[in-house]
């Protein structure tokens, strides 16, 4: 299960953060999202470990956390993309297949021509297509 | 892992024994722990210790049912296998023991005997070590054999040491250790066959069993070395231990938990040090993966959940250590993908940071676990005591209680529930949070250190949490302060909530009201995020003190600020025991650019012109603006200049200031409603009139809130405004500080006060064209208009009107100091005789440049002086002067001079242009040889005939436009000149001056009479003394003019012609008219005339004719004339030609014009003076 996805921008600045759980664990998801972004600049910044993979967005696994997984995606603008989940087992092609629906709505969200870029997401319709895309994710469907 | 025991910590080492001749026992030990892998050894100095080898034997019936195992482990198996349980024995003797004597004999067999039944029943294995004194010392076959026999052993394992001989000693020895591993070998192999047979039959009756053989095999896999079958063990184990968890019922639920975490705990630790001595750092982390995930959820109930979160936090404590001791690195070999389907693993999974930091949090879950357990706890408190002499069993993980009665000693098993407050109690005894935090100031350095901040910000965070769980709030707000840095700097609103919300706190605690104050406003001010949502605000415990970030508890907490300040005490500070009494002074909040404050107030100030000058008003904007969640009610505004004059200060109408503080001081004051509201810009516009020129710059806008708050908000400028921290993110459309646009992307905060407009008067006056040599006076005039004029100082400049600055030529400004034009002084006019020495103070005056000091001047005082300046040269000069004033004598006001500049053109003009002739005496022509030689005209150089008197004429004309006066004019002849040449001065200045109108010209006549023959003569220097025509006239304006005349020639005239001829002719009257020829050379002259006819006289005397003149002698031609006709007539003209010189003369027209009277004249002979003179003009 998806608890917490999170666009951060190029000042790693939260752009949008949203998580999907009951219990009151947001403000720690915040701490997880944040803390993840070492993570994607260690990996960025890395080029040679980074060599084979010039044009990958996806960048896998940033790392466990107590019962938490994290995995981080580079847009081409550098933008980045966090989701965590709660999921033991996640295949890297679900992980994926989630990153580019997420991405999609992603850009359709900052084409509107009322979004400035760089400013917080608030569309609302952002907010429930990410929503569909966490409920559908891992379920297998390629929706 | 440092609490784990030494035989857990470090891999088990063979052990053997030696028991006897306990002399050779440090050298034989040293030998075997040499050996790679070392053995260690229990040495027993004589026979009588050889007890203690023996085993505790079980008293266990052995028709009894097999009991079942009351536990999984026990807690010293390993450390008897370590110490007691020896793989081989050898008996140790001297060679003289066992030979001679019989009684020696026999005591070494009784000994033998007892070492033999100590070790029976385990598998221990026996070895004879013979010592002998030297190599040689034969040692009897039968003994040796006796010896075998009775201990029962194989010959190979009957060892003789050589003692005194080094090398067969260290032969010996090796042989010695060389049967100690073999046997070892077989010894630990055997006793793992052993237990392994049985797990393979499956010969066991309980889990529990099957789990401790595992132990066992893998434990003597680990005595021998072979790391690959104690691993399969012990992960076999540690299978069949998980699953435990749900079937075991021996003991009750909570204990069973614990001891089967216990055991696993072990069994982790013995595979991750194995994985990670082997360096298989992958395999490691991923069966500490494993190992984690198949126990994170078994927590067990929740009043003990504590002890769940303690020993899952000691996992990755020690493993993080274990990671660290061992120095694991990244593999090469690993793809560097991480996180991928490529390499499963993260990058921080190999740095014992991340454990760290993971190990802590846990603690904390613990040390939750424990508060909530612990509430629990007293309420059911009473119900059951603390059980009492409650002491670790036997097995691992086990607790039993101790029960005397009497002298009995019996050990009861615990219930849960008194095991639980056991635990509890125990626990409750510990400081987790000094623990806590040295975890995460562990995790914190290294993740510094690898450069990730965030991380290490949040183990930083988690410090912090700590230290203000136990109560150290300095400590916490300085980390707490730490972290909030970064949060801000990226906008991560919610965890900057949570940061402030302690720090809130903190300062609370620590009673420090400033601070209070402005964590309190930069909470209200922070931007919320919209994903977070209407959090459960109970659960302070992970969400901070301030609870979750919505926009009521903004508003709650912008409230509580404006409560402590107007001094209502909520409920809840009062509780918090908060000192409102400090709050009696005011409190100062700085914002400058950089302050986080900036959120809660920012001023942007922009004047409205570029430049003012001073005096004279001009409109200041001052914008405001704050994201507070509520109005904010300005009671007053002070705006703050570098000028101080310009300070004015705003006051909210709804106070009623007038009868409170009448403002002594000259601020400006004005009323106006001053409430902010959120996100809008609350734009005043102010009229200030700037006094002093220079930066006016606004400072600071200070606000005062609800009385006893001032903020001080540093004024920003529009132009260079930077946008709000936080909010730049927020999706809102942002107003413009200043409602004119103009003015919003380019206002200034500062503007330039131009000088105040100089009100004195520089007045520069010519009267016309300077003349070339005279003293030409410029009279400057400085009229103070208003200004007092303090140290005034004059420069004066003289320039090349035509450019090039300087006025001199380069050859000339080489040679000397000669300049065309000339600064020569400035004399003062000054009418108090007091001042006269001020005027002195300062005086340089160069050739262009001057400086002169003013005295000072009181309003409409006024001071003259003229500047002197002579023009060497015709030349157009620019005079710039400027006066430099201050307008106060104090050392301040100096700084600010003012200046007036003035110039003024002056042409430099040549007054007169003086010219010269030469003529010859009148009706007198010397024959000058050099005049016929000289056919080119190049040769211009006049010639004088000596020892006559030539004329010389010489014209002065005016080139001005004003009159001049000419005083003198005269011919000043060179030094020796005057013996070798007389000047005479024949007409000149008859009255004192003569006065030459412009563009007239002066004449004077000289007469010229050398007395030597002088190819080059000098003749001297024309003088002119000259001044302009004015009414004053003084000696000093005369002007000199001096011009060199040219060099003339003089020779001697070897003929000269003279003519006759009375000065007029009367009509019928004949009158006689002679030439003069004088030879004045020794040779004898011919000469020849001719007279040509004239109409209106009739002649006597040959036309043509030709005479010899004797030396020094003068020859006369005479003709006889009868005028025919009146008036001027021409003369008949005669020609003289000397042969010898082939020169001709002939008078001149004028020479031979004679008038000629109809009559007698009658003259008045007192008037005949004037006409001579006038016939000569």
């Amino acid at each position: 299960m998806i608890v917490c996805v999170a666009v951060v921008g190029h000042q790693n600045n939260p752009l949008y953060l949203q998580s999907f759980t009951e219990a009151d664990d947001a403000l720690k998801l915040h701490h997880v999202v944040h803390c993840s972004l070492d993570v994607i600049d260690e990996r960025v910044n890395n080029p040679k470990r980074n060599a084979p993979a010039l044009n990958e967005t996806f960048l896998g696994l940033l790392y466990p956390t107590e019962n938490y997984k994290v995995y981080g995606y580079l847009t081409n603008t550098k933008v980045k993309f966090i989701m965590v989940t709660t999921d033991l087992d996640v295949k890297d092609a679900d992980a994926r297949n989630f990153f580019r629906k997420f991405h999609a709505a992603y850009v359709d969200a900052v084409s509107n021509p009322f979004h400035v870029p760089g400013k917080k997401i608030a569309s609302r319709s952002f907010g429930a297509r990410v929503s569909t895309i966490v409920k559908s994710f891992g379920s297998g469907t390629t929706a | 892992m440092e609490d784990y025991p030494e035989e857990l910590r470090t891999p088990p080492l063979s052990l053997v024994s030696i028991v006897g001749c306990p002399e050779l026992h440090p050298s034989i030990s040293a030998a075997l722990s040499s050996q790679q892998p070392p053995m260690n050894l229990l040495a027993l100095p004589d026979f009588s210790k050889a007890s203690i080898l023996a085993r505790t034997a079980k008293a266990r019936d052995p028709l009894a049912p097999p009991q079942p195992p009351a536990g999984i482990l026990k807690k010293d198996w390993l450390l008897k296998h370590r110490t007691r349980v020896p793989a081989a024995v050898a008996a140790m003797f001297r060679a003289d023991q066992v030979s001679g004597d019989p009684a020696q004999w026999l005591q070494a067999c009784s000994d033998l005997e007892n070492l033999k039944s100590v070790i029976q029943g385990s598998s221990t294995k026996l070895v004879v070590i013979l010592v002998q004194a030297q190599a040689g010392d034969e040692l009897s076959e039968d003994v040796t054999i006796a010896l075998r026999k009775r201990a029962e052993i194989d010959s190979k394992h009957l060892v003789v040491l050589v003692e005194r001989d080094e090398a067969e000693w260290t032969k010996s020895l090796n042989k010695l250790t060389s049967v100690f591993t073999e046997l070892c070998t077989t010894y630990y192999k055997d006793e793992g066959r052993r237990i392994k047979a049985r797990i393979e039959k499956r010969n066991f009756s309980s889990v529990e069993l099957s789990i401790r053989y595992c132990f066992k095999v893998a434990v003597y896999a680990e005595f021998r070395r072979d790391w690959p079958e104690a691993l399969k063990f012990y992960e076999e184990g540690i299978r069949v231990l998980r699953e435990m968890i749900g079937t075991s019922t021996r003991l009750p639920p909570t204990q069973r938990l614990v001891e089967v975490k216990a055991v696993a705990e072990q069994f982790h630790f013995k595979i991750s040090t194995i994985l990670l001595h082997g360096g298989k750092v992958v395999e490691a982390i991923a069966w500490f993966r494993k190992h984690i995930r198949s126990y994170e959820r078994v927590v067990g109930s929740p009043e003990v959940a504590f002890l769940h979160w303690e020993w899952f936090s000691k996992q990755f404590l020690v493993f993080g250590e274990l990671i660290e001791t061992t120095s694991a690195t990244v593999p090469d070999t690993l793809s560097p993908r991480f996180g991928t389907a490529d390499n499963a693993l993260t990058e921080w999974e190999f740095q014992p940071a991340y454990y760290y930091q993971l190990a802590a949090n846990y603690l904390r879950e613990k040390r939750y676990a424990i508060e909530c357990s612990s509430s629990s706890e007293n309420l059911t408190e009473g119900v059951n005591g603390l059980p009492e002499s409650v002491m670790p069993s036997v097995y691992v993980g086990q607790y039993v209680r101790l029960f005397e009665q009497g002298d009995t000693v019996a050990v009861l098993p615990l219930s849960d529930t008194e095991y639980t407050s056991y635990a509890l109690s125990e626990a409750e005894r510990f400081q987790d949070s000094y623990e806590i935090i040295a975890l995460f100031r562990k995790a914190y350095e290294s993740f510094q250190s690898l450069g990730a901040t965030r991380m290490a910000s949040a183990c930083s965070g988690g410090m912090a949490i700590e230290y203000y769980a136990a109560g150290d709030f300095s400590n916490a707000k300085q980390l707490f302060d730490g972290v909030a840095g970064l949060y801000r700097q990226e906008g991560w609103t919610t965890l900057l909530w949570e940061n402030l919300g302690y720090l809130r706190e903190c300062a609370r605690k620590l009673n420090s009201l400033k601070d209070f104050i402005s964590y309190s406003l930069e909470m209200a001010a922070l931007p919320l995020f919209s994903g977070s949502g209407q959090g459960n605000s109970e659960n302070k415990s992970k969400n901070g003190p301030a609870g979750s970030p919505t926009i009521s508890s903004r508003e709650s907490i912008h409230q509580e600020v404006v409560n402590i300040l107007e001094g209502k005490h909520t409920s809840e500070i009062s509780d918090d025991g908060f000192n409102v009494h400090l709050m009696e002074e005011s409190t100062q909040l700085d914002i400058d650019q950089i302050s986080p404050l900036r959120i809660v107030l920012v001023a942007s100030v922009a004047f409205h012109d570029q430049s003012v000058k001073p005096g004279s008003p001009m409109l200041v904007s001052v914008s405001l603006q704050s994201h507070l969640p509520c109005p904010v009610m300005l009671d007053k505004l002070e705006v703050q200049f570098n000028q101080s004059d310009c300070n004015f200060v705003i006051d909210s109408e709804q106070e009623d200031y007038s009868t409170t503080n009448p403002h002594v001081h000259d601020e400006a004051v004005q009323t106006t409603s001053l409430t902010l509201f959120t996100d809008k810009w609350m734009r005043l516009t102010h009229e200030v009139k700037p006094g002093q020129s220079g930066k006016l710059e606004c400072l600071v806008v200070k606000a005062t809130i609800s009385k006893r708050l001032v903020v001080c908000c540093q004024a920003e400028s529009p132009v260079s405004m930077e946008e709000f921290p936080l909010w730049k993110f927020e999706d809102q459309v942002e107003a413009l500080p200043m409602k004119d646009n103009v003015l919003a992307f380019s206002g200034q905060k500062l503007i330039q006060v131009e000088e105040p407009d100089a009100q004195v008067d520089l007045v520069l006056d010519s009267t016309g064209p300077a003349l070339v040599g005279e003293l030409f006076t410029v009279p400057v005039t400085i009229v103070s208009k208003g200004h007092v004029v303090h140290s005034g100082e004059l420069k004066i400049n003289l320039v090349d009107a035509k450019g090039g600055g300087l006025l001199m030529s380069p050859r000339e400004a080489e040679e000397s100091e000669s300049h065309h034009v000339e600064l020569l002084g400035v004399s003062a006019e000054t009418m108090e005789n007091g001042s006269k020495e001020e005027v002195d103070n300062i005086r340089k005056i160069q050739h262009s440049f001057g400086v002169v000091s003013v005295p000072t001047l009181c309003a409409g005082d006024s001071w003259s002086c003229k500047l002197e300046i002579k023009w060497h040269q015709a030349k157009s000069v620019m005079i710039y002067v400027s006066l430099g004033y201050s307008l106060d004598s104090t050392e301040e006001t100096a700084v600010h001079r003012l200046n007036v500049h003035r110039s003024l053109q002056i042409e430099g003009k040549i007054p007169m242009i003086v010219g010269h002739q030469f003529l010859r005496p009148f009706r007198r022509e010397p024959l000058l040889l050099s005049r016929i030689r000289s056919s080119s005209d190049d040769d211009k150089k006049s010639s004088l005939a000596l020892n006559e008197s030539n004329m010389l004429i010489v014209s002065a004309r005016n080139c001005t436009e004003v009159p001049l006066r000419l005083h003198t004019m005269t011919i000043e002849p060179s030094d020796d000149g005057k013996q070798l040449c007389s000047v005479q001065q024949i007409s000149g200045i008859s009255n004192k001056y003569a006065v030459i109108a412009p563009s007239e010209e002066y004449k004077g006549i000289f007469s010229v009479n050398p007395r030597t023959i002088n190819s080059n003569f000098c003749l001297g220097e024309i003088c002119l003394s000259w001044s302009r025509d004015i009414l004053v006239e003084s000696q000093d304006n005369r002007v000199i003019m001096k011009e060199r005349l040219p060099e003339v020639q003089i020779e001697e005239p070897p003929l000269v012609v003279t003519m006759e001829c009375p000065p007029y002719a009367i009509l019928g009257i004949p009158f006689t008219f002679h030439v003069k020829v004088y030879n004045s050379t020794s040779l004898l002259q011919e000469i020849k005339y001719s007279l040509v006819d004239s109409q209106n006289f009739v002649f006597s005397g040959a036309h043509n004719h030709a005479a010899s003149i004797l030396p020094k002698t003068e020859h006369i031609i005479s003709h006889k004339l009868v005028p025919l006709g009146s008036g001027s007539q021409q003369l008949p003209r005669i020609t003289v030609t000397s042969v010898r010189y082939s020169a001709a003369s002939s008078p001149s027209t004028s020479a031979a014009t004679v008038f000629v009277y109809p009559s007698e004249p009658k003259f008045n002979l007192e008037k005949g003076y004037s006409a001579t003179d006038a016939c000569v003009s």
